[in-house]
């Protein structure tokens, strides 16, 4: 069984980076660098520079810290990214439509404790029940947010702020104040983290990234090939424009919220299976790394543009941080909150003032090749 | 614009043998006495039109004639009070966009509505019900070049629209429209803002339109040399009435002018005896904004009213949120009383004894939900505030009921809701809020749109009294007779260029709608 | 007497309703409530929230929002704690804490009201940022060096039989009703949160109104911070987390629209009122603080959802007399 997932998630990884580079390929004819900044969009440019900063943190503290470089870096970063990483993509789903989700860190710590004691007290019960359970409550979670932004038109700030709290003390009344025990869980579900699609001399690439990628790649596909996706966008980029067109504007609205909650809820799931012991302020403070994970990797607030990549490596970047600076002697792990405070802030203040810049650039020259014809 | 170089391959000469075939073919979308009211104005009244396929039919009108209120109803945004809508000969009723495009009908404005973000071969197909669930790039990219190279257009479809110039942006609503196959296209003053060049290719898409796909198309437009070169026929409109409709081989222009402009000199807009006017107080030389406007010289004197007129787009409200120091300008310079001021604020421009009272009451210049008083002490708080900035209210409420009675503010109270007061009576208050600045200078941006002929007069002897008292104003307005019964000197603008300044006395409504137009140049003397 | 009747048909009177029924159900579940010791007690526990949602009035009126401030109350108060801690005197640590709070303020006024960057995103960065720094500061530990007069202050009552916060909380609400009703400065934080076109229009300074109000907010947030350290005698990195629920809820529930422009203080003074209760009646009756968290928060959802749920009904009613 877990052979197939594995063989399925590989085809499925190679399927979605062919699909998703072969347009890039078709329609870029790049004669020199200057004809290339001119035709590549300025949100795949800011993605492009976000992947080169990425390098460069890891060369800065593969300097500053010695016996960095090595595989054990890349398999604890890439496991942690799994859990922020999709939790970032429901995140992103809900920006893009001009609204925001400060739930999910309830989601998530419900649907793993749920999903947790439930496993503690059945321990016969499959991983693919387990998987929808999580998925499903999550969903049910998010089409509450859904239904209280979209159809009563409570502004999502409030309602998503609001649940942040229904959600908690749901999840604090239904654990009557005990913690899901590791011991109690099954095998199968501890061992998760570890079990590896491939290894090569100590760099494992592990399942549960195996599986992020998958829903990466899922959902840059619907976002990018479906006219659902599609109308996403559209929403977040001109709210008027699309309620004139007739879209069901409200419906998209809600089913992103309730995606952003399945998407919270197997997040959950995989939370579980990393920590094992779940208390009931399990994560508490996700929220927040989501919506950095999604600023700083280029998804505008306003909604209407920046991509599933771009959320991927904002998350890839701020876990990488964070990571990093734990090992970092010489600064206080605790710079990590407020280095993760400026980075937002320098992210939204430069997309703000660089966006524009080069937009007028684009205009100017798009000008001047028109005035010459 | 040279009409020479528009490359065209039907030659006026040929409309009169093809307009005779074409008038053979029944009328796609009729509309039949159509009557509109909002409050107190009579936007229509008894208006028939009616648009064929493969017809340019041209609509003209002075600003406020109720050419946009023509096409509101047409496209569903608004219905009409009275008349009937016929699509193809039956009755219809259009109550939404979504139907009215449903039925083909689309519509072009000024400002194209599309989605920044998303590419422009995206924009163009988004709205379609009946795309399938999947996206298919290549198939979308590949129909969007098609219907643009269809229409000569060359943009890059995988751009996304927020690059676009204006000028694209049209073109893209446009291929939008004939990707949904569309019947009649109404097109909104689409060259406002264009270049001579996109001017030549958008006529180059209409004509394509017309030929090959038939469309029939409603064009507005002020520019009257345009609308010969491209219409079959062309309708006046004048003050909510249809004047006349006639092939366009079959009018001249100055007939058109004087049909769109021509009324009785009423003796309600008699001119004054001429006031004595001081010596100058205010002076503007080569005001210049990039891409908005350029040049504008003036010197405004003490008691003078200076008329500013022009068509819609002709920037001159840009000019004035130039000289208030809302959007200041890049170049050239502006004295007050003989010294040079630099106006980087509105709080700098109200300190130099300037106002500014602008022509969107609703959203920019009174906060509906407060109330009058509040809304009339707002520009000038600081002369009623004692110790800590507290407000006296007493003193408040007096200057209130002050502006009431001089102004004939009807209301029960001084405290009511300004949103609830008719039109007229909030644009008085608007008026009292500047005067309360104690201005020297006032520029009055169209003070009389929107209300009723009772406080038109009433704002008139206003301003008459204002200038017999040493104030200086400088009166935006569309409403020519007014211009010409208010003004000392009249500036006539036109898409951002300085066409003239004229003496009041010397000029008529005629005159200063040709120069509006571009038809005639007059000297620029200050 | 239909001026009375108009006033209670609107928000306030709803308020007034529900203060009314908190208050018999408290009175009902418990002897202890109208005792003049438990209710000088409510205002205590919760004076660095309330003090807060006072002020974030004003910013919630100008149409804008400011997720930061329970952030910079922990900020200050860990600041506080290692200032004196390293030796400085007590008097001027407090002005430094003030300042920082002021200077963070200003941080964030910056930002929103000359860079023109959207305020939800902004100060939720310092939501998380301002946190870290306090955690730089405190790290894991607890700092809890403070004279013992300081920490009496918080307690002890200091006028009459009213602790020291307390006053301090009166002063701030007369204060912040003077300057909204009364001054000229209020009547232009209305305007903007209306319609910020119109207040440019008319020539008020929007950017100045905007950064006094962030950076007040912050000092005041800095002043609850230290509130908060007398009160609990120690600080930590972590202190005041999800306190800007409850002050968002008071602030919404008062009756201010989040969208700006609309709404008065009396009707927040009454939520206060209310939050404050509603809390302690759950108290009473042994509700855990997690829950009460989660009546908070639906609370917070109520408080839009009922006025949206009026207005939708009166749109849908009004369009079918049209049709008829």
């Amino acid at each position: 069984m877990l052979n197939a997932m594995v063989a399925l998630s590989i085809i499925v990884i190679v399927v979605g980076v062919y699909f998703s580079v072969r347009k890039k390929i078709n329609s870029v004819k790049v004669n020199n660098i200057s004809n290339l900044l001119h035709r590549l969009r300025p949100e795949t440019l800011r993605e492009l520079i976000l992947l080169l900063l990425i390098l460069l943190v890891v060369i800065f503290f593969s300097i500053v810290i010695d016996h960095y470089l090595n595989a054990r870096l890349f398999n604890r970063v890439s496991t942690s990214v799994a859990i922020i990483g999709i939790l970032a993509i429901g995140q992103a789903l809900v920006v893009l439509t001009r609204n925001i989700d400060l739930s999910v860190g309830a989601v998530v710590g419900f649907t793993a404790y749920f999903v947790g004691q439930q496993l503690s007290q059945n321990n016969e019960m499959t991983p693919l029940v387990a998987i929808c359970m999580a998925i499903g409550i999550g969903a049910l979670m998010g089409s509450f947010n859904g239904f209280l932004v979209a159809f009563c038109r409570i502004p999502a700030i409030i309602v998503t702020l609001g649940t942040m709290a229904l959600f908690r003390t749901l999840l604090v009344e239904y654990s009557d104040a005990q913690t899901v025990l590791t011991v109690n869980l099954p095998q199968w579900l501890l061992e998760l983290p570890r079990i590896n699609v491939v290894s090569y001399e100590g760099l494992h690439f592990r399942l549960v990234v195996a599986v992020m990628c998958v829903v990466v790649i899922l959902f840059h596909l619907i976002l990018r090939y479906t006219s659902f996706g599609r109308k996403i966008y559209a929403v977040g980029s001109n709210p008027e424009a699309a309620a004139n067109s007739g879209f069901q504007s409200r419906k998209i609205i809600f089913i992103t919220f309730v995606m952003c909650g399945a998407l919270a809820g197997l997040t959950g799931f995989m939370y579980l299976a990393r920590f094992g012991n779940i208390t009931v302020v399990a994560g508490s403070g996700l929220e927040l790394k989501s919506v950095a994970a999604v600023v700083v990797g280029g998804i505008n607030i306003f909604g209407g543009s920046g991509s599933i990549f771009g959320a991927t490596l904002g998350a890839v970047m701020i876990d990488l941080l964070e990571n990093s600076l734990i090992r970092w002697l010489q600064i206080s792990e605790f710079w990590r909150d407020a280095m993760l405070g400026m980075l937002i802030l320098c992210s939204v203040a430069t997309d703000s003032v660089v966006m524009k810049r080069f937009r007028k650039y684009r205009l100017k020259k798009i000008t001047q090749k028109e005035e010459k014809l | 614009m040279q009409i020479d170089n528009l490359n065209i391959k039907t030659p006026s000469s040929n409309n009169i043998i093809d307009n005779d075939f074409r008038s053979s073919k029944p009328p796609v979308l009729e509309a039949l006495n159509i009557s509109k009211s909002f409050d107190m104005t009579q936007a229509l009244d008894g208006v028939s039109l009616e648009m064929r396929p493969g017809e340019i039919h041209a609509l003209v009108g002075e600003n406020g004639a109720g050419k946009s209120t023509l096409i509101k109803i047409l496209t569903g945004i608004q219905q009409a009070n009275q008349g009937e809508l016929r699509l193809s000969g039956l009755p219809v009723k259009i109550n939404n966009s979504q139907e009215a495009q449903a039925y083909g009908i689309a519509a072009i404005y000024q400002e194209p509505m599309l989605f920044p973000d998303l590419d422009v071969a995206e924009n163009i197909f988004i709205s379609h019900q009946d795309q399938g669930f999947f996206v298919r790039w290549d198939k979308m990219y590949k129909d969007a070049e098609k219907i643009l190279n269809d229409l000569g257009v060359r943009i890059d479809v995988r751009n996304p629209a927020i690059g676009l110039t204006i000028a694209e942006q049209q073109a893209v609503e446009i291929a939008k429209a004939i990707s949904m196959n569309v019947r009649v296209l109404i097109m909104d003053e689409p060259t406002a803002s264009l270049s001579d060049h996109e001017v030549n290719q958008l006529f180059r898409t209409v004509m394509q339109l017309k030929q090959e796909k038939n469309v029939a198309i409603l064009f507005i437009s002020h520019r009257l040399e345009e609308v010969f070169e491209i219409a079959d026929r062309i309708t006046v409109l004048r003050d909510g009435k249809h004047i006349s409709t006639n092939l366009c081989s079959a009018v001249t222009k100055d007939g058109l002018v004087r049909e769109m402009v021509g009324r009785e000199i009423d003796q309600f807009y008699a001119k004054d005896e001429t006031r004595t006017v001081g010596i100058s107080v205010f002076s503007v030389k080569n005001l210049s904004k990039e891409s908005t406007f350029s040049n504008i010289n003036f010197e405004l004197h003490k008691g003078e009213i200076l008329g500013f007129a022009g068509l819609v787009g002709s920037r001159r409200t840009d000019v004035a949120l130039a000289i208030f120091g809302i959007s200041p300008a890049d170049s050239g310079s502006i004295e007050i009383e003989g010294k040079l001021v630099e106006i980087n604020s509105p709080q700098t421009a109200k300190k130099l004894g300037i106002a500014y009272m602008t022509e969107d009451r609703r959203q920019l210049g009174l906060v509906m939900s407060m109330s009058i008083t509040s809304n009339i002490t707002l520009a000038s708080l600081s002369k009623y505030l004692i110790r800590f900035g507290i407000i006296k209210r007493e003193k408040e409420r007096k200057t209130a009921n002050e502006f009431k009675n001089r102004l004939q503010i009807k209301t029960t109270s001084v405290e009511e809701e300004v949103g609830i007061l008719s039109g007229g009576n909030q644009q008085k208050v608007m008026i009292s809020k500047w005067l309360n600045t104690q201005p020297k200078i006032i520029i009055l941006d169209e003070p009389t749109r929107g209300i009723d002929v009772g406080a038109k007069a009433e704002v008139h002897s206003m301003m008459r009294q204002l200038a017999e008292k040493g104030f200086s104003i400088i009166c935006i307005s569309s409403d020519l007779p007014e211009v010409l019964a208010l003004s000392d000197r009249i500036l006539v603008m036109r898409e951002g260029r300085q066409m003239g300044i004229v003496e009041s006395q010397h000029a008529t409504q005629e005159s200063i709608m040709s120069l509006a137009m571009g038809q005639s140049k007059e000297s620029n003397y200050a | 007497m239909s001026i009375i009747l108009k006033k209670l048909k609107s928000w306030e009177g709803f308020l007034v309703l529900i203060l009314i029924c908190t208050i018999l159900v408290n009175s009902f579940n418990s002897e202890a409530f109208l005792t003049l010791n438990n209710q000088i007690n409510v205002f205590e526990l919760s004076v660095e929230k309330i003090i807060i949602a006072l002020f974030m009035v004003f910013i919630i009126l100008n149409a804008e929002i400011d997720l930061s401030v329970a952030s910079m109350m922990g900020l200050s108060a860990c600041a506080l704690g290692v200032l004196v801690e390293s030796g400085i005197p007590m008097i001027p640590a407090l002005g430094l804490c003030l300042m920082i709070g002021a200077l963070g303020g200003a941080f964030n006024g910056f930002w929103i009201a000359v860079f023109k960057l959207p305020s939800l995103v902004v100060t939720l960065a310092m939501l998380i940022g301002f946190r870290g720094l306090a955690r730089v500061l405190v790290e894991d530990r607890s700092i809890s060096v403070f004279p013992s007069w300081f920490e009496a202050l918080g307690q002890q009552p200091f006028l009459g039989p009213f602790p020291l916060s307390l006053i301090i909380f009166l002063g701030c609400t007369v204060f912040v009703v003077f300057v909204l009703q009364y001054t000229a400065f209020g009547r232009y934080v209305y305007v903007i949160g209306n319609n910020q076109k119109v207040a440019l229009y008319a020539g008020i300074n929007v950017v100045r109104v905007q950064m006094y109000l962030f950076t007040a907010i912050g000092v005041i947030s800095a002043l609850a911070g230290i509130l908060f350290a007398a009160r609990l005698g120690a600080v930590r990195g972590d202190m005041g987390v999800s306190f800007e629920l409850d002050i968002i809820t008071i602030v919404l529930l008062g009756g201010i629209s989040i969208f700006g422009g609309k709404g008065s203080i009396y009707g927040v003074i009454l939520s206060i009122l209310i939050v404050l209760y509603l809390r302690n009646g759950m108290s009473l009756m042994n509700v855990t603080g997690h829950i009460q968290t989660g009546v908070i928060g639906a609370l917070l959802i109520l408080s839009v959802l009922i006025p949206n749920l009026q207005k939708m009904i009166y749109d849908y009613s009004r369009q079918r007399r049209k049709r008829l």
